[in-house]
């Protein structure tokens, strides 16, 4: 027994082990500011790549409601009054005098009713901000929200 | 270590630690400084965001099906960059022959060392998308001729530049153009909108531009912030109902002679304008012509903003007050002499003849001045305007479209008011209206008493929900029993007199007009302003029509050129608004 601990003191006391013992935690920290570093760099450039797509988005959603604007208005063009009459008078169609026209019940008949463009006013709901934290949070938000709760489960723990 | 070299090592270490603490002094300061940290913050803003102002799309309007009567189209503003550009050349040139610029004006806004500063000129804007295709295939063209050219003059249209945004467009181009109005730019270059209801409701359907913050850094991207685009309108008018009104507008001018037609129709259950047709009109899409069509003082819309004498439409208003008021039964027999004396004025019928005795319906029928204006005199001064103001006279209806104009009435105790107006106001003279103030108070005659306030808006779509703006009742200036009684006499007349206005199949209530024209010299007898409204299926009202030439030159009578108006309108209306025959319908609500 005396024997093993005077040889785990002398090899503790080695100087060569001292110093390896200083270079290996360097290494370590290194190792560790590297990893950390990697991690950052890599998720500062998908946050950047992510960004860079959501402006590139809005710009397209934006060229979209043009499209659309425009679309709209053409479809109304050529659906309207003149075009459509213009249109039915080719196809053989005719003006209708009220002298013929014949009158008959339907039943369950349901008149035209106005324009309904939009649904009418319903209580307001808050609805939450639609662009989801991965793109705004930074790593250290990233970090802290993972594993704080997890050392907190940790700490409950009991032996 | 020597020692003698300590002193070196302390020296060194001093100056470091001067050094450093004079620049930890120094970030302290500018640190504690709080406006300098302000204006670096403010400075570092400048970069890190770049401000850009959105303009929300202008509201769209439709009619009441939901037929497009305004939009939006895209449209590009062109200009350069001038240190891109090669050769200016090939720009102006290509501006010239696609879109017709002066080609000196672009090679002059293109000049590079141009002393205003601007690197980034407007060559022209509103550019249809077709236009800037043609150029883009001109691009492609050259550059697959010369991209590979060293030659610096060179055929290019480097630096030509297009941005894309939003144009007001009109699908229906001229159709309701009276109503709508349009949009144009105001003295500053700002949009807004002229006339009818995109002055009215310029604020709601352009909505509130908003400048935003965009990051310069993706990383630090923010969700853009709704801009929720202008209100749209949903309008009361039919689209089919106005195409035809106003058919029939110009079809009356022509064949009248008239120096303007304009047509009211509304449904006088609820106030709802389903058309508004008037002369002239103009297509909207070329807004900029609207000083070539609408000359001097021609106002935009005569429905609303032109008050004229009506003359003896303005009967059935008399009528109604005195028989409401129990100054008049429709037995009460009035002997017409001719003339009729009142504040020292003489009044005479219309053919200056005397038609003997003569009952309500018969002073009706034969549009008699004389007994109208006794009639008047019967109810009195003050209750014959109480009843003139609940019909609105004299005052806005409070229609939904800019430039409305109010008419006059005047009333004792006016400076300008004499016994004799009681007189000439009780026939339409000496007081003036427009036609919708006209249509809207007869509307209650047609609607059983009830005045319905004249609504062009039938709902408005806000924030994605559309809110109704609901019908309005403005009062009851008759009774139930009053208006009955009188559109029975009316309808009554007019089959007496076998008029022009009616329209086989469907009983119809009206009365014509005819008014001579007030003039600085006094009343003209030979250009006259010819009236008509009508109503009808009696009794189940649909529609009201009121109709008004402008010194038609066939003939000067209402009832030789604005009846048979009526009963080309009603004849259409009936089969645009599904109302069977008169027999079909009583027999179908019979089963």
């Amino acid at each position: 027994m005396n024997g093993v601990r005077q040889l785990t003191q002398a090899y503790s006391q080695a100087p060569w082990r001292k110093q390896l013992q200083i270079l290996g935690l360097f290494l370590l920290v290194l190792v560790l500011a590297a990893v950390i570093a990697g991690i950052y760099l890599n998720v500062t450039a998908r946050a950047a790549t992510y960004g860079r797509e959501i402006l590139m988005m809005q710009s397209d959603i934006e060229e979209l409601n043009l499209i659309n604007a425009d679309l709209k208005t053409r479809l109304a063009m050529v659906t309207s009054a003149t075009e459509m009459e213009k249109r039915a008078l080719e196809m053989g169609f005719e003006h209708l005098d009220r002298y013929e026209v014949a009158y008959l019940v339907v039943p369950g008949y349901i008149p035209r009713q106005g324009a309904v463009i939009a649904p009418p006013p319903k209580p307001t709901v808050i609805v939450a901000a639609s662009l989801p934290a991965d793109y705004t949070e930074s790593l250290f938000d990233w970090l802290r929200v993972r594993l704080v709760p997890a050392l907190r489960r940790l700490m409950e723990v009991k032996p | 270590m020597k020692t003698e070299h300590i002193w070196r090592y302390t020296l060194l270490g001093t100056l470091l630690s001067v050094l450093a603490m004079f620049i930890m002094g120094q970030v302290a300061r500018i640190q504690l400084d709080r406006e300098r940290v302000q204006l670096f913050i403010e400075r570092g803003k400048d970069y890190l965001y770049m401000p850009r102002t959105i303009y929300p799309a202008r509201g769209l309007i439709y009619d009441r099906w939901g037929h497009l009567l305004a939009g939006n189209s895209t449209v590009y503003e062109v200009a350069a960059e001038l240190p891109y550009v090669k050769n200016p050349h090939t720009i102006a040139l290509t501006l010239n022959v696609v879109l017709g610029l002066d080609y000196k004006k672009v090679l002059e806004e293109l000049d590079p060392e141009r002393k205003d500063g601007i690197v980034h000129p407007v060559l022209t804007d509103f550019v249809p998308a077709e236009k800037i295709n043609q150029i883009e295939r001109y691009r492609e063209e050259i550059e697959k001729n010369y991209g590979d050219s060293r030659n610096k003059d060179a055929p290019s249209l480097d630096g030509l530049v297009y941005t894309q945004h939003l144009q007001r467009t009109y699908p229906e181009n001229d159709l309701a153009s009276n109503i709508l109005g349009f949009v144009g730019r105001d003295q500053d270059g700002r949009i807004k909108g002229y006339f009818g209801v995109e002055a009215k409701y310029n604020d709601l359907l352009a909505g509130e531009p908003k400048t935003v913050m965009i990051p310069t850094d993706p990383n630090r991207v923010a969700e853009m912030p709704e801009i929720p685009d202008g209100a749209s309108l949903v309008l009361t008018i039919d689209r089919q109902i106005q195409d035809a009104m106003e058919e029939v507008v110009d079809q009356t001018m022509e064949s009248s002679g008239a120096e303007s037609v304009t047509i009211v129709v509304e449904d006088p259950k609820t106030g709802d304008i389903l058309a508004m047709a008037t002369t002239p009109r103009l297509n909207l899409n070329q807004y900029w012509r609207y000083g070539e069509i609408f000359k001097g003082e021609t106002p935009f819309n005569r429905a609303i903003s032109q008050a004229y004498e009506p003359g003896s439409v303005f009967k059935v208003l008399t009528m109604a007050a005195g028989l409401d008021s129990k100054a008049v039964t429709p037995d009460t027999t009035f002997v017409d002499t001719g003339v009729f004396e009142i504040g020292g004025t003489y009044i005479y019928n219309w053919n200056s003849g005397a038609w003997g005795p003569q009952d309500m319906q018969g002073c009706m029928q034969h549009s008699l001045n004389v007994c109208l204006a006794w009639i008047a005199t019967q109810i009195g001064a003050k209750q014959f305007y109480e009843y003139m103001d609940a019909f609105g006279i004299g005052r806005q209806t409070g229609i939904e479209m800019a430039g409305e104009a109010s008419g006059r009435l005047k009333i004792p105790g006016d400076e300008d008011w004499y016994d004799a107006d009681l007189g000439t106001n009780a026939f339409g003279q000496g007081v003036s209206a427009t036609p919708l103030q006209m249509a809207a108070a007869i509307s209650a005659i047609a609607n059983d008493g009830k005045m319905m306030a004249p609504r062009i808006v039938r709902s408005i779509i806000k924030d994605g929900h559309q809110y109704d703006t609901g019908e309005r009742l403005v009062g009851m200036p008759i009774s139930a029993e009053t208006a009955r009684t009188l559109t029975e006499m009316l309808a009554r007349s007019l089959e007496l007199e076998a008029s022009d206005a009616l329209v086989e199949g469907y009983r119809v209530a009206g009365k014509t007009g005819t008014a001579e024209i007030p003039t600085p010299y006094g009343y003209t007898s030979h250009v006259t302003n010819a009236s008509f409204v009508g109503w009808g299926p009696v009794p189940d009202n649909r529609f009201l029509v009121y109709i008004w030439l402008e010194k038609p030159t066939t003939s000067i009578w209402g009832s030789e050129v604005a009846a048979p108006v009526f009963a080309e309108v009603v004849e259409r209306l009936v089969v645009l608004m599904n109302i069977p025959p008169d027999d079909v319908r009583n027999a179908l609500l019979s089963q």
